[in-house]
């Protein structure tokens, strides 16, 4: 196992694509920061009546869908960038082989995760400074744990979904497509939906989902608990679907 | 030394092999012959267990493919040179195969040497010449110094001198004990290289047979097509 973990680690970083991804990650939080600090440059030159309508300086709240993406994006290609010729060839222990593919996009996705998170929460924190809410985004370690923690969850479930749709469709295109519209189609359309089809569809879309875990919505449609379970079955279908693709279809 | 035993592969109505038997010996060059479509490629791969067998098994050493530790280091094969990731760097292609079977990195530089591709070891795979692809794919056949060697159509595409070049490697192996399966559709590159050959048309076997005894009477070429005449696809 230590060797397939070993293979897939230096196939991942001797190829450019997921350094683009990782040099993406970097642009969002700049791009993060830089909306957190807009944000509260215009709260101080407005009058305390306006300051009083401000949204919070959380940048992490822009920063996570695309994170996710990215993260699905990297996944995908650590499902489908190699000939399965080779891939096989040299590792022909097809489980153990997925376990290696599993392991390192797991700990990438949740590495990524947290250090986005860490930096975009931080960042957002430093840059509200002392000011009093709406503009500053928590009051304590406590408010913001929970939100981070769901969206590390979330992003490190989109890394797995990635992954195993990858694994299925042996496309790194036609995976980005169905990821994206996963991530951003779906929840798009859902509110549209007649009542009351609009509010449940809405609560199991991922970008919904992360704030029902962290539980941090008035009465949402599920519980932090239930929510989790739902984020959590996102991998495990789609890896479902790409462990059976990969144990038992011909390379 | 590579068994296969009743090997057949059905995908849905079509069979593309049939019932195939036969055994490759270490020592020498075993050609694989056929007309296109005749199974030779779908057996390769069942035999390196890329595709499942419908019926039957092949062996390398008395064990499945899957079934060996570290496979490189007992089986080497090449398929199909562009199966690799074209922005990857020469080394790099070769490093990630060598780690997936616990081989030391510096195996990959020495091969690249030997193989004449040292000098473009930084050079993404795209940037090589389609020669230069198959010599980058004999080098990660040959990485972990395996008895059993597999080359699928290994000169198309070569200049003269790269013909020569796999022609020599093959026969060197060979003359070293391990055992060199070769398949091709070149008669007159096979006659100068094989030493016994496997004849099959239509997923059957139609012979296996010494290359001496099939050209006593003619060349290879003749015998061949006197054989699979109306085999075809």
């Amino acid at each position: 196992m230590k060797n397939a973990l070993a293979a897939e680690w230096l196939k991942l970083r001797t190829v450019r694509a997921p350094h683009g991804i990782v040099l993406a990650i970097g642009l969002i939080l700049l791009f993060g920061a830089s909306i957190s600090f807009l944000i509260v440059r215009d709260y101080d030159t407005s009058p305390a009546a306006e300051q009083a309508k401000f949204a919070s300086a959380d940048s992490s709240v822009v920063i996570t869908p695309v994170v996710q993406f990215l993260v699905a994006a990297l996944g995908a290609l650590v499902a489908t960038s190699d000939p399965r010729l080779t891939a096989l060839t040299a590792v022909p222990d097809r489980k153990r082989l997925l376990v290696a593919k599993t392991a390192l996009v797991a700990a990438t996705s949740a590495v990524l995760g947290a250090a986005a998170l860490a930096v975009s929460t931080g960042v957002s924190w430093w840059i509200a400074g002392d000011r009093p809410p709406p503009i500053a985004p928590w009051e304590g370690l406590g408010d913001v744990l929970p939100w981070a923690g769901a969206a590390v969850l979330s992003i490190l479930v989109t890394g797995l979904t990635g992954l195993g749709i990858g694994l299925a469709v042996r496309s790194t295109a036609v995976t980005v497509v169905v990821v994206g519209v996963l991530l951003w189609g779906l929840p798009a359309i859902t509110p549209m939906l007649p009542d009351p089809w609009n509010v449940d569809a809405s609560a199991v879309m991922v970008p919904y989902l992360v704030w029902e875990v962290a539980g941090v919505v008035e009465d949402a449609p599920l519980a932090p608990l239930a929510a989790t379970a739902v984020l959590v079955l996102y991998a495990l279908v789609t890896m479902g679907a790409g462990t059976a693709t990969l144990l038992r279809r011909d390379a | 030394m590579i068994e296969v035993r009743n090997l057949t592969k059905r995908y849905g109505g079509t069979t593309a092999v049939d019932d195939l038997s036969f055994t490759v010996r270490p020592g020498r060059v075993t050609g694989f012959l056929g007309p296109n479509g005749a199974g030779k490629s779908t057996t390769m791969r069942m035999i390196l267990g890329l595709d499942r067998p419908t019926g039957g098994e092949a062996l390398v050493g008395g064990k499945r493919y899957a079934d060996l530790g570290q496979p490189l280091r007992h089986v080497g094969a090449l398929l199909d040179p562009a199966a690799v990731h074209h922005g990857r760097k020469a080394l790099d292609h070769l490093r990630w195969i060598a780690a997936s079977n616990g081989i030391p990195r510096r195996r990959a530089v020495e091969l690249l040497e030997q193989v004449g591709l040292g000098g473009v070891r930084h050079k993404r795979i795209r940037a090589l010449s389609l020669g230069m692809k198959q010599r980058l794919g004999v080098a990660a056949a040959l990485l972990g110094d395996p008895r059993v060697l597999m080359f699928d159509e290994p000169v198309n595409g070569l200049d003269p001198e790269g013909v020569r070049w796999i022609r020599d490697l093959m026969r060197s192996l060979a003359n070293e004990g391990r055992t060199v399966f070769v398949s091709s559709h070149l008669m007159s590159e096979m006659a100068l290289t094989a030493d016994h050959v496997v004849i099959v048309a239509r997923g059957q076997l139609v012979k296996e047979t010494p290359m001496e005894a099939l050209t006593r009477n003619g060349s290879l070429e003749d015998a061949y097509l006197e054989l699979t005449s109306g085999r075809g696809l």
